[in-house]
């Protein structure tokens, strides 16, 4: 049995994650501390803050930060806030402005007036710490190419040090932490992080420290937001999924445990 | 010539390296421009410095094509992709959406790009099922306490454990927030620690492998 | 074929998104042409992808823009990315070390006092916090362990930081006490590994919701079925190929 061909498993997990989707059965969402914590914070922002969302990540982690970033910004816009969004990765911009477009489409908000996505610039850390020095000098222009001095929704925006609350959505490197060492260290704002479920465990020191002050943990902490945003969305709607595939891999683990076992006395018997 | 080829280098990077950790304590004005002006010019030269890695590929896989190398008709596909791509993007002046209409370059990212990368991660998930019946197993003491603290979180953090197994939720809260974190931060303040060694060995010419291209002579 | 109701270009790009999805799913069967072939274009397409943006946010917006505007100031940077692209002549490859040696030193540099300010002192400091508060009663040691925060966690957090960064001492002996740290160490290590797989499994799981919520959306009418039809004759596609391999090579293939 543990000689099985992989493609059964393959399969077991394919079925796993197929029948939810198609059949949910809809468990509550408990929602954690960490994640409660960033929602109050921009709960408690007043109207016409500014509230920066960084777009840390690619395609490639679309199904968790995607629903994330989704959540943040109907809060954010629900609350109207001006919205400052970037993104570090490359290959994530086509993706942040797709997001940008859909839910300000949604929520009736004017680009340029009510938020503005400055795109992709390269650096990283350089890039933070030009953003912390000097916005315009960063980003000359926005990602549609308009000339960001002199744009509504940046009036009285200088550098990093006027944004009241900044949330990275991170998949790796360059994320949480990086904005931590070359932006928050210096610019003294205060700071969310929302990541994928790889990273996660290794921020958690971070949040201790308060360093940043809530985390949004890969696509069960997207959930728990839309939970409080009470507005469900893809991420509520695959934990059933997500439910299923996790018992899936505990009964593989145990059934590989057992057999491991019995196989272990049977040559301990004929030895 | 030898002064150009490796003094030169070393003592910019000297240069460049204790003025910059020392602007961190320096309040002054000038010492703010000056961190403006070069983290500015940092965006600039790094966008040469992807031009490297995107030519390297470039290299690897015309040298396939060239010496018709087993696959090598895959790398054509590569090439063509990519000046298809280069082409509409261009053609689209760059951009994904013009007056809130997707545009050529657009839908190759919506509809190529993004399911192509996200797939290609997704499938890990396969993997690492397979990998978990396979080779999980209670062999030690240490080894069972990993089983036991995955098992744990897996079913902590999912609607149906916390319904079926109330307890796994604040078990798995306090692994993440004590344990966990007790850990995580023992290994970031090494790895900080040996990034500053790093960093220091750098500016002060110990450590010369970022140097690379030609030879001393 | 049922009426379409959405626009071309999004009816053609299920049939593209699916195709390419279903052609590296194919993997999982066994290592075949469909997957190359999906694998390429992912590459192709990404390279191609970055060009388009590197060009226009930093050749156009940073530079060309920004000169228009009378800023001569980025000629600097760019006679520096010059000196980078030296690296592809033999001849003057050298002039590149001059360029890597502006841009690791002022990484280097500004990465010292920031990573001690941020990661190590900042930890630091959140490690050593008082174990007792001042109440009304007098010291307490805070015994509630779903309180982070708490004494008693506290403690615990001090125990595992300085047994794990006991455990990656090798200068001397885990012998006798050090053993027993070492070992406390290597018990904190399992359980934050365990941690790390539960939430690794719960992140990869969650992209294959995604791709497959993807699919299913691909698969109804308003698509033209193009999840289904392209399963359909990636299956067909991939017994023939079998076959022929089967026939030509007289085994099964490898798996």
């Amino acid at each position: 049995m543990i000689g099985i061909d992989r493609r059964i498993i393959f399969l077991l997990i394919g079925f796993a994650t197929l029948l939810p989707l198609l059949k949910p059965f809809g468990l509550p969402i408990k929602v954690s501390p960490e994640v409660r914590a960033v929602y109050e914070y921009i709960e408690a922002l007043p109207e016409r803050s500014v509230f920066l969302l960084s777009f840390d990540f690619d395609p490639s982690s679309k199904p968790e930060l995607e629903p994330q970033a989704t959540a943040l910004l109907r809060h954010a816009f629900r609350k109207n806030l001006r919205v400052i969004g970037m993104t570090h990765w490359l290959t994530g911009t086509g993706l942040a402005d797709g997001v940008f477009s859909k839910v300000a489409a949604e929520m009736g908000k004017e680009r340029g007036k009510d938020y503005v996505f400055l795109g992709w610039a390269p650096g990283t850390g350089a890039l933070i710490i030009s953003m912390g020095q000097d916005l315009y000098k960063a980003f000359p222009s926005d990602y549609s190419k308009n000339p960001t001095r002199g744009m509504p929704v940046l009036v009285g925006v200088r550098t990093l040090r006027d944004v009241n609350y900044l949330v990275s959505l991170a998949a790796g490197g360059a994320g949480i932490e990086m904005w931590y060492v070359f932006g928050k260290d210096k610019y003294r704002f205060e700071m969310g992080g929302g990541s994928t479920g790889v990273i996660a465990p290794g921020l958690y020191p971070f949040l201790r420290s308060g360093q940043i002050n809530g985390l949004i943990g890969g696509l069960q902490g997207a959930a728990e937001y839309e939970t409080l945003i009470r507005q469900k969305g893809t991420a509520t709607a695959g934990m059933d999924a997500q439910s299923a595939t996790h018992f899936v891999i505990i009964i593989l683990v145990l059934l590989c445990n057992v057999f491991y076992f019995l196989l272990r006395d049977q040559k301990g018997r004929s030895a | 010539m030898i002064f150009f080829k490796r003094q030169l280098p070393l003592a910019i990077t000297f240069v460049m390296g204790a003025a910059f950790a020392f602007q961190y304590y320096v309040p002054h004005p000038a010492s703010e421009e000056a961190i403006t002006h070069v983290a500015d010019w940092m965006k600039i030269i790094t966008g040469f410095a992807l031009i490297l890695g995107i030519a390297s590929l470039f290299h690897v896989h015309a040298v396939k094509v060239k010496r018709q190398v087993p696959g090598w008709g895959y790398s054509f596909v590569l090439y063509a992709a990519m000046l298809v791509t280069i082409v509409v993007g261009f053609l689209s002046k760059g951009e994904t959406k013009i007056d809130g209409t997707q545009t050529g370059f657009g839908w190759l990212y919506d509809y190529t790009m993004v399911p192509l990368q996200g797939t290609m991660f997704s499938i890990l998930a396969f993997f690492i099922a397979s990998a978990a019946y396979r080779a999980f197993r209670a062999r030690s003491r240490e080894a069972s306490v990993l089983l036991a603290a995955a098992v744990v979180v897996m079913m902590g953090r999912v609607p149906l454990g916390q319904f079926l197994v109330p307890w796994t939720w604040d078990v798995t809260q306090w692994l993440l927030n004590v344990l966990n974190s007790a850990v995580r931060r023992a290994i970031l303040i090494g790895v900080s620690m040996g990034a500053v060694a790093l960093s220091l060995k750098i500016i002060l010419g110990i450590e010369r492998s970022y140097l690379g291209g030609g030879r001393d002579q | 074929m049922p009426e379409q109701l959405i626009p071309t270009g999004t009816f053609l790009g299920a049939w593209v998104a699916a195709g390419l999805t279903l052609f590296i799913y194919s993997f999982l069967y066994t290592d075949n042409p469909l997957f190359k072939l999906g694998e390429h274009l992912y590459v192709g397409v990404s390279v191609g992808y970055s060009v388009v943006v590197v060009w226009y946010t930093v050749f156009i917006r940073l530079v060309g823009e920004e000169i228009k505007k009378g800023n001569f100031e980025p000629i600097i940077p760019v006679f520096i990315g010059l000196l980078i692209l030296t690296r592809f002549i033999p001849k003057i490859a050298w002039l590149s070390r001059i360029a890597f040696a502006f841009v690791v030193g002022f990484g280097s540099g500004v990465a010292i006092p920031r990573t001690v300010s941020a990661l190590i002192l900042k930890q630091i400091e959140d490690t050593v916090n008082p174990l007792f508060t001042l109440g009304e009663g007098g010291l307490s040691l805070g015994w509630d362990l779903a309180l982070p925060q708490s004494g008693v966690n506290t403690v615990i957090l001090l125990v595992g930081v300085v047994s794990v960064l006991f455990y990656f001492f090798y200068s001397i002996e885990h012998a006798g006490p050090a053993k027993v740290a070492a070992r406390t160490g290597i018990y904190f290590l399992m359980i934050a590994f365990g941690a790390a797989f539960g939430y690794t499994v719960m992140s990869r799981m969650s992209l294959l919701i995604g791709r497959f919520a993807d699919l299913i959306m691909f698969s109804g009418a308003e698509y033209g079925y193009a999840t289904l039809v392209l399963l359909g004759v990636i299956i067909v596609t991939l017994a023939l190929w079998e076959i022929a391999i089967r026939r030509r090579e007289g085994h099964s293939p490898p798996e």
